[in-house]
């Protein structure tokens, strides 16, 4: 009895060292993702000549840079316009993505090598086709408007989305959606009825993906937008000039585009860590 | 019902007046000058009725977001401003309009604009493209409280055997360099520095490097052309370039651009900087200076880099005289006075003689000094391909990883390839 009590105290010691341990790990691994976010918190809390003093100082940490952004900056028209963007070309391309891949799952449209053609659109970076986008715009007066850039970013998200979705649509959904059949369903209503809410885990999961997308892009919205529909990223570029970087409205300007990232945080661990893996399962 | 009917036409003649009133949209950069500008506008607006779009966006952004515009058969901008980096290039392909015979119709004096400036954003081979905007010719920025206290004089003097004074000349201000890297705190290693180096590969160390080269008596190229890069003058550039960032100037300016050694200035690490005279105010504002009122401004021995903003007409724009417009508006002298005032970078002679103004900024006279004496960097259509290819081999020299000649001559080897492409040599 008493070695069997020696023995479990023995065991718990060793548990608390390996949780101790592997815990201690993995908040130094963390800190060297979080500590640059929590520096640039620092320097958008003080001023220039703060942010650049070593050793660092915490004493005099103020809100006056995000009160700056929004007042001497166009920073709200920024922040405005990469919601409508984002939520924009997100509602668009969703539907359509999920469309496509249904069509390549069930009814094998145009073989793989449309599917090859729809991924290899992927291979292109958007420097490549901004360039015929502009003169395409140009041309139809969408230069400089939301509309332009919202469709501009469809056309890059819809094919990686598309091609995320497939595997999701090649489940056992497809025996759901059988069993639909049989009971009367036609094809539109098994689609809508049967497919769409039990692979919401991906949809959810491409939807964040196409979101976060959109809100990073930078080279179609600096080239194809104007001054009233420039994004967060046109904006946060715009404080480093010839007379150096503004790092402190910068930071400040930086922690505010991410507060919308931050707060899909408990979706994307939610839906799209466990949305992407459920596609692998066939 | 008569009158009603003319009243209403008339105010659909107003309000459609106003709905088709003219706006023209000018691309600029992010800068206090633009800032300046935009204050002004609403006195343009009233005087021609013309509505006025400044989209300002970061210098890096710049050239990609032009250069389709430009390239368009009609471009969204009816105005633009042109770093002098691009001249060559944008000239080349015809995408400027040539303002000669706007500048003769309106009468404008181009010689109200210094000389130098001119000649760098605004005539190309004979033909005027642009009118100077602002500039941002490099002078040298030093600690005048460090200057001016007796302690450091009596030391300079019996170290050196030379009095401390504003330096003039290479030779003066090298021994202060010298004389000023110091460890403070007694731990052993140097934490104030003579200068700070501006090192990072391509276009920080290319004009940085620069001052270098001119103060050593250097040029870039010889009056026939031919590049100058592996001459004697620019190799003892190189050298003394080597041995700032080896032993007087903080560690990692190597890798420093403008806005890094503005820092190690401004947090009272360092004596003297090169750098753009336009960073001189910087350093008296308290939210991003610590040294404020203590930092002095002069020429570079040798003098300076030259560097300005030229306005230009792309050939794409629709609304070409409405645009010129603009510019005769924005150059005028009571507009130049105005965003002067408000600490813009002139580029008209008369301005730095102003009354008002040197009341204002007393150290405007050696800004046109600066100006007076600043230094061609090469203009021409592959000045920015120039840029990266010298700026490789310059940051491979300054940081020992080539031998200085090698590295010079590499450097002028690319160079003159550049020239023979562009048809200069």
């Amino acid at each position: 009895m008493i070695w069997f009590l020696k023995k479990h105290q023995k065991n718990l010691k060793l548990n608390k060292i390996n949780k101790f341990t592997s815990h201690f790990i993995l908040i130094l691994f963390s800190l060297i993702i979080f500590l640059p976010i929590i520096w640039l918190l620092r320097v958008a809390l003080t001023n220039k000549v703060t942010a650049y003093k070593i050793p660092p100082e915490w004493a005099t940490l103020n809100l006056n840079n995000f009160t700056e952004i929004f007042t001497n900056n166009s920073f709200t028209n920024y922040f405005i316009n990469s919601v409508i963007v984002s939520i924009g070309s997100t509602a668009i391309a969703l539907p359509i993505a999920a469309s496509m891949a249904y069509a390549f799952s069930r009814y094998n449209t145009g073989g793989s090598l449309l599917r090859i053609i729809v991924l290899s659109t992927q291979l292109l970076p958007p420097v490549i086709i901004v360039l015929p986008l502009f003169t395409l715009y140009l041309k139809i007066n969408l230069l400089n408007s939301i509309t332009g850039l919202i469709l501009a970013h469809v056309t890059i998200s819809l094919p990686f989305l598309a091609w995320i979705l497939i595997s999701f649509f090649e489940g056992n959904v497809i025996y759901l959606e059988q069993a639909a059949r049989v009971d009367g369903a036609s094809r539109l209503q098994a689609f809508l009825y049967i497919a769409i809410p039990v692979s919401s885990p991906g949809l959810i999961a491409a939807g964040l993906l196409a979101f976060i997308l959109s809100w990073n892009e930078f080279i179609l919205a600096l080239i194809l937008s104007g001054p009233q529909t420039n994004t967060i990223p046109v904006g946060l570029s715009s404080f480093q000039s010839h007379r150096g970087v503004d790092i402190a409205p910068l930071a400040a300007a930086t922690i505010f585009s991410i507060i919308p990232v931050f707060l899909l945080l408990p979706f994307i661990k939610k839906y799209l860590i466990s949305g992407l893996s459920l596609g692998a399962l066939k | 019902m008569k009158k009603l009917i003319i009243l209403s036409t008339i105010f659909a003649f107003l309000y459609t007046s106003h709905l088709h009133a003219k706006t023209i949209r000018i691309l600029m950069e992010t800068v206090p000058d633009t800032r300046y500008l935009q204050e002004l506008l609403p006195e343009f607006e009233q005087q021609t009725g013309i509505k006025v779009e400044i989209e300002a966006i970061g210098y890096v952004d710049m050239h990609t977001k032009l250069v389709p515009q430009l390239i368009a058969p009609q471009g969204s901008y009816d105005l633009i401003v042109v770093d002098f980096y691009w001249v060559g290039e944008f000239t080349k392909a015809k995408w400027l309009m040539p303002l000669d015979d706007l500048v003769k119709r309106d009468n404008i004096n181009v010689n109200r604009y210094i000389p130098a400036l001119m000649n760098l954003v605004g005539r190309v081979d004979g033909t005027i493209y642009m009118l100077p905007f602002y500039n941002y010719s490099m002078a040298m920025v030093y600690r005048k409280d460090l200057i001016n206290d007796p302690n450091e004089k009596a030391n300079f003097k019996a170290q050196t055997g030379f009095d401390l004074k504003v330096p003039t000349n290479w030779s003066e201000y090298w021994k202060q360099v010298e004389f000023f890297t110091r460890d403070k705190d007694n731990d052993g290693k140097n934490d104030f520095f003579g200068t700070v180096i501006q090192g990072q590969r391509g276009d920080c160390i290319a004009m940085h490097w620069s001052n270098f080269l001119y103060a050593q008596g250097g040029r870039y190229n010889a009056n026939n052309g031919e590049p100058l890069l592996n001459s004697a003058a620019a190799i003892s550039a190189m050298a003394y370039y080597k041995e700032a960032i080896a032993k007087y100037s903080p560690e990692g300016s190597a890798s420093y651009c403008f806005d890094e050694a503005f820092n190690i200035v401004a947090q009272g690490n360092a004596y003297s900087l090169t750098t753009f005279n336009i960073m001189y105010a910087g350093f008296d504002d308290p939210k991003s200076s610590s040294v404020v009122g203590k930092i002095g401004i002069a020429p570079n021995p040798g003098g300076g880099l030259n560097g300005a903003w030229g306005w230009a007409i792309p050939n794409s724009s629709t609304q070409k005289e409405e645009a010129w417009n603009f510019i005769k508006w924005a150059e005028s002298y009571k507009i130049a006075k105005k965003r002067a005032m408000l600490g813009g970078a002139p580029t008209q002679s008369k301005i730095f003689n102003d009354p008002d103004i040197l009341r204002e900024r007393p150290y405007y006279p050696i800004l046109g000094q600066v100006l007076a004496g600043a230094q061609e960097f090469p203009v021409f259509t592959y000045t920015t391909e120039f840029v990266e290819k010298v700026g490789r081999e310059l940051n491979l020299a300054a940081t020992g990883e080539k031998e200085i000649e090698e590295a010079m001559n590499a450097a002028n080897k690319a160079y003159r390839k550049l020239l023979v492409k562009d048809g200069k040599l």
